[in-house]
């Protein structure tokens, strides 16, 4: 069984009365502790393609299966409750919660874990020292740099032991090496636990360490 | 955690939260404020009825209250001592004490007016001196005994003194009399032939009520029992230790009356004073249409702030949506928020409002005479608990109900538009 199956997906967007269609039938399967890059130009549908697996968009048409369970149909509850358990994300933004400190930051993630206060502190710690940043666990994201607040954010998608994490440019807005060292750190959880990582970008950097390549072009997948 | 991320975004933009705050703290303020000081008003004009007028409890013959105004001296109660003893069984009585009350016309010689005169027992219906009101004020922390009959000029009844009299300021002064004027009381006996009693004016007295003090003069009630030519009395007036017996202390009445076969009925202070229900009701009313405009104030300024709040931080409710959060716990969020504010609010607001009505109760608000009423007052505002209470109350679900609509609209935001929000 794939971790995730797409099948024929379609998604329009209705702009000023005129629909455009974003995916064209989109076919893909993705397999357990793949380090896999969707990339594409701007505009092709790489995102999209990547918010519909997490959950997050609905396609017009098509299928896409996720550990299994068919999305197409869920409520906003179910969607919910499936992103809380399975997906990890990390934005280009980084999206912290500014009011919260870092280790508080990646314990919002534990929100929905069945575990106690003090565990959840623990594997917060835990994921923190994971990516370097024990140190500033009280500060704020206000407090830290870019690279570490991205830092923080995959700790933040890690803390969880998702099925996989989505990563949309991740890179984007970090300099050249703190985008070298944030790949690294994702490449090792890979390598180190098989978690799987799905990139959408058109950095060299995250292609080339990549296990799979899938080239998007127009909405459809080359 | 969700709680926990509520409570940091309420203190996220400082000075917005404490305009909000402050907004919510002024309400209920206002709110325990003008709650206290109509608390005081109630009281006050309440003990000052009771006091000055009527009693708790008045007691007649059956008939009395339906037919005794057109013929008052058959519906006499001939038995007052029997039933008085009754009376001052139940342990919440203060005292009893017989009234008659009569009409006539009162002379100086030189003027002459219809007066309505009380014949009263000296022992138990005192007219005090300004200096000793303003003591028995001092002594009732809660503002009673505010009604007693107060001295203008002279002295007050004394049962030693059989033919001294006591005007109202306003009858009084219709008649050109004063302290130790010497007049005359004329009027109808019970059994409908004439008489009339030479009398000292020993003191002029005013009460809380101008009309009542136009009309009516007070003189022994053996004095008037002689005027009138009977042994009886038409009322008894019952004084309790605490105003809030009095229904209880009525229906212990109405079974002991019953039980011993006495043909007597009661009116409460509350059934005898008009003014004072129809005063309450006004005052409730302005109390009920100050709160709605608070109420609106302060829903319009919460909701202004959770709405800028949700606005500021789209981007951050489509990351918390998108990491596994239901819209209801996008809801909850700012539900906390809201109602956060409402308790702080409500805490600072009612601590404040306390401190307020305590200082201003101290110091006292001079009032001018109430429509109707002959002497202005001092008013000390009062912390009432059950006021305390419905404000902390109102204020945690102002916050809420305020913090709804924009918790409901956060919670339908569409999470790839969200995340995309700059």
């Amino acid at each position: 069984m794939h971790l995730i199956e797409v099948k024929n997906l379609f998604k329009n967007y209705s702009l000023n009365k005129t629909s455009i269609e974003v995916l064209k039938g989109v076919n893909l399967k993705i397999n357990k502790g793949e380090f896999l890059v969707i990339a594409g130009p701007s505009g092709s549908g790489k995102t999209t393609l990547l918010n519909i697996m997490g959950c997050i968009d609905k396609p017009s048409s098509g299928e896409v299966s996720v550990d299994g369970q068919q999305i197409i149909n869920m409520t906003p509850n179910e969607l919910a409750d499936v992103r809380a358990q399975k997906i990890g994300f990390v934005f280009q933004n980084f999206n912290l919660f500014p009011v919260l400190s870092a280790i508080e930051n990646v314990e919002y993630s534990l929100l929905f874990k069945p575990m106690s206060q003090v565990e959840k502190r623990k594997k917060a710690q835990e994921a923190l020292s994971m990516v370097g940043l024990s140190a500033f666990a009280k500060h704020k994201p206000l407090e830290l740099s870019g690279g570490q607040q991205q830092r923080v954010a995959v700790a933040r998608a890690i803390v969880r032991d998702p099925l996989f994490i989505l990563a949309d440019e991740p890179t984007a807005n970090l300099d050249h090496k703190t985008g070298e060292e944030i790949i690294a750190l994702m490449k090792k959880r890979n390598r180190e636990r098989k978690t799987t990582f799905i990139f959408s970008t058109h950095d060299q950097k995250i292609i080339d360490q990549a296990d799979r390549v899938v080239k998007i072009w127009d909405g459809e997948i080359k | 955690m969700i709680l926990k991320l509520a409570v940091r975004n309420i203190f996220r933009h400082r000075t917005r939260s404490l305009i909000t705050l402050s907004t919510i703290v002024f309400g209920c303020v206002a709110i325990i404020f003008i709650g206290g000081f109509f608390e005081d008003v109630f009281i006050q004009l309440r003990e000052g009825f009771i006091e000055a007028q009527t009693g708790h409890i008045q007691v007649y013959k059956v008939g009395f209250n339906q037919k005794g105004k057109v013929d008052p001296f058959n519906y006499l109660i001939e038995n007052s001592g029997e039933v008085i003893s009754v009376i001052r069984q139940l342990p919440e009585v203060d005292y009893v004490t017989p009234r008659i009350q009569f009409s006539g016309l009162l002379s100086t010689g030189n003027n002459t007016v219809s007066f309505i005169g009380q014949g009263v027992d000296p022992r138990y219906e005192r007219t005090l001196s300004k200096e000793a009101v303003a003591d028995l004020r001092k002594a009732y922390k809660e503002g009673v005994k505010q009604g007693v009959t107060t001295l203008k000029t002279g002295q007050g009844l004394d049962s030693n003194d059989e033919y001294g009299v006591i005007l109202g300021e306003g009858l009084a002064a219709g008649i050109d009399a004063k302290a130790q004027s010497s007049v005359t009381l004329l009027t109808n006996t019970v059994d409908g032939s004439n008489n009339a009693l030479d009398m000292k004016v020993r003191g002029v007295f005013y009460t809380s009520s101008k009309s009542f003090d136009e009309v009516f003069l007070r003189l022994p009630l053996v004095t008037a029992q002689k005027l009138l030519n009977t042994e009886s009395v038409q009322s008894l007036l019952i004084k309790l230790h605490h105003t809030d017996d009095t229904q209880e202390v009525k229906n212990k009445l109405q079974s002991l009356f019953q039980e011993k076969h006495f043909n007597l009925e009661m009116r409460t202070w509350d059934e005898l004073t008009e003014f004072y229900a129809q005063t309450v009701d006004l005052f409730k009313k302005f109390y009920l249409i100050m709160k709605v405009i608070i109420f609106i104030v302060v829903v319009l300024s919460i909701f202004n702030t959770m709405s800028m709040s949700v606005l500021e931080r789209i981007s951050e409710i489509g990351t918390i949506m998108a990491m596994g959060t239901r819209p209801k716990g996008v809801i909850l969020l700012f539900l906390y928020e809201g109602i956060g504010l409402g308790v702080i609010g409500g805490v600072v607001g009612v601590i404040l409002g306390c401190a307020i009505v305590q200082v201003v109760s101290g110091i006292g608000i001079t009032m001018p005479p109430p429509p109707g009423g002959n002497v202005g007052w001092l008013s000390h505002p009062m912390i009432v608990p059950k006021v305390l209470f419905s404000t902390f109350v109102f204020s945690i679900f102002i916050g809420g109900l305020s913090a709804f609509y924009p918790a409901y609209r956060a919670s339908r935001l569409v999470i790839t538009e969200a995340l995309r929000y700059r």
